[in-house]
């Protein structure tokens, strides 16, 4: 890379303006593409204030805080970090979330992506 | 038509992507908050749970050990029927303010903790009452000095107007 300057803060290079705007980057996979077109039409921000509420509504969201709960009390509340707490979570946060939820969501998700025209 | 169906395939790939994605950002949330109130000892019942479990346990063995009781025998009250009583209550109940499992004979103790101590209340209690008496005190005393120096600055001021 030429630019060895040295910054205090690491990070990647500022990628190149010609670059942004380029046509030819066939790079974009489709998933990237619907979740750009989500967020830029603010669909996104809905799914995941609904996705929220559902979850609340039916003690999902409960259940896991009891679950991070049980570990914390396992591990000792000094040494958990939030990486654990969610590789911990996860799987079960997956599989738990009701069905009537997943259905609800996986609906509005399908007609967006059938009315953005892909 | 084979094409419409790829495409539903694909879309339902495609949505499932959409809806996990949607899942881990809800539990990365829930993950962070739990993380932050176990970090910044917020939630009274994890610690308080421990200790009062410890407390709990050293009671029982303070009650279940015998030779514990030998030079405290006079307080052993013996009942008509001839059942005596151990000192320290060791029936294990559920307080009706928190629902944990409380050994009766820790119950002032953990009661005291339990609904004083909800969000720091009892420190906030005392801290008000002591702040304000000292205040109390300091401002008498200083009256006092000003009384003293007072009256000579006062007639001072009448000449003057």
């Amino acid at each position: 890379m030429a630019r060895s300057v040295k910054h205090s803060v690491n990070r990647p290079p500022t990628p190149d303006e010609d670059v942004r705007d380029s046509p030819e980057r066939d790079e974009l996979t489709l998933g990237e593409i619907i979740n750009i077109k989500l967020v830029e039409s603010g669909e996104k921000e809905n799914l995941m204030e609904l996705v929220r509420d559902r979850l609340v509504e039916s003690g999902w969201k409960d259940e896991m805080r009891i679950a991070c709960r049980e570990h914390v009390k396992k591990k000792g509340r000094k040494d958990v970090t939030v990486d654990e707490l969610i590789r911990v979570i996860t799987p079960k946060g997956r599989a738990s979330v009701p069905d009537a939820v997943k259905e609800e969501l996986l609906d509005r998700i399908h007609n967006f992506i059938r009315s953005a025209a892909l | 038509m084979s094409n419409a169906e790829d495409n539903k395939s694909s879309h339902d790939q495609l949505s499932s992507q959409v809806f996990l994605d949607l899942v881990d950002s809800v539990i990365a949330d829930v993950a962070s908050e739990c993380h932050r109130v176990a970090r910044l000892g917020l939630d009274r019942d994890l610690e308080v749970v421990e200790e009062e479990l410890r407390l709990s346990v050293e009671a029982r063995a303070k009650v279940a050990d015998p030779s514990n009781n030998l030079e405290t025998n006079t307080k052993y009250v013996v009942d008509i029927f001839g059942q005596s009583h151990p000192p320290v209550a060791t029936e294990v109940f559920n307080c009706m303010n928190c629902g944990r499992q409380i050994v009766a004979g820790r119950f002032a103790p953990h009661l005291e903790r339990c609904m004083g101590k909800g969000r720091k209340a009892r420190a906030k209690a005392t801290r008000s009452t002591t702040a304000s008496q000292n205040r109390n005190s300091r401002r008498n005393t200083s009256d006092n000095n000003q009384l003293a120096s007072g009256p000579p600055g006062f007639e001072e001021n009448v000449r003057k107007a």
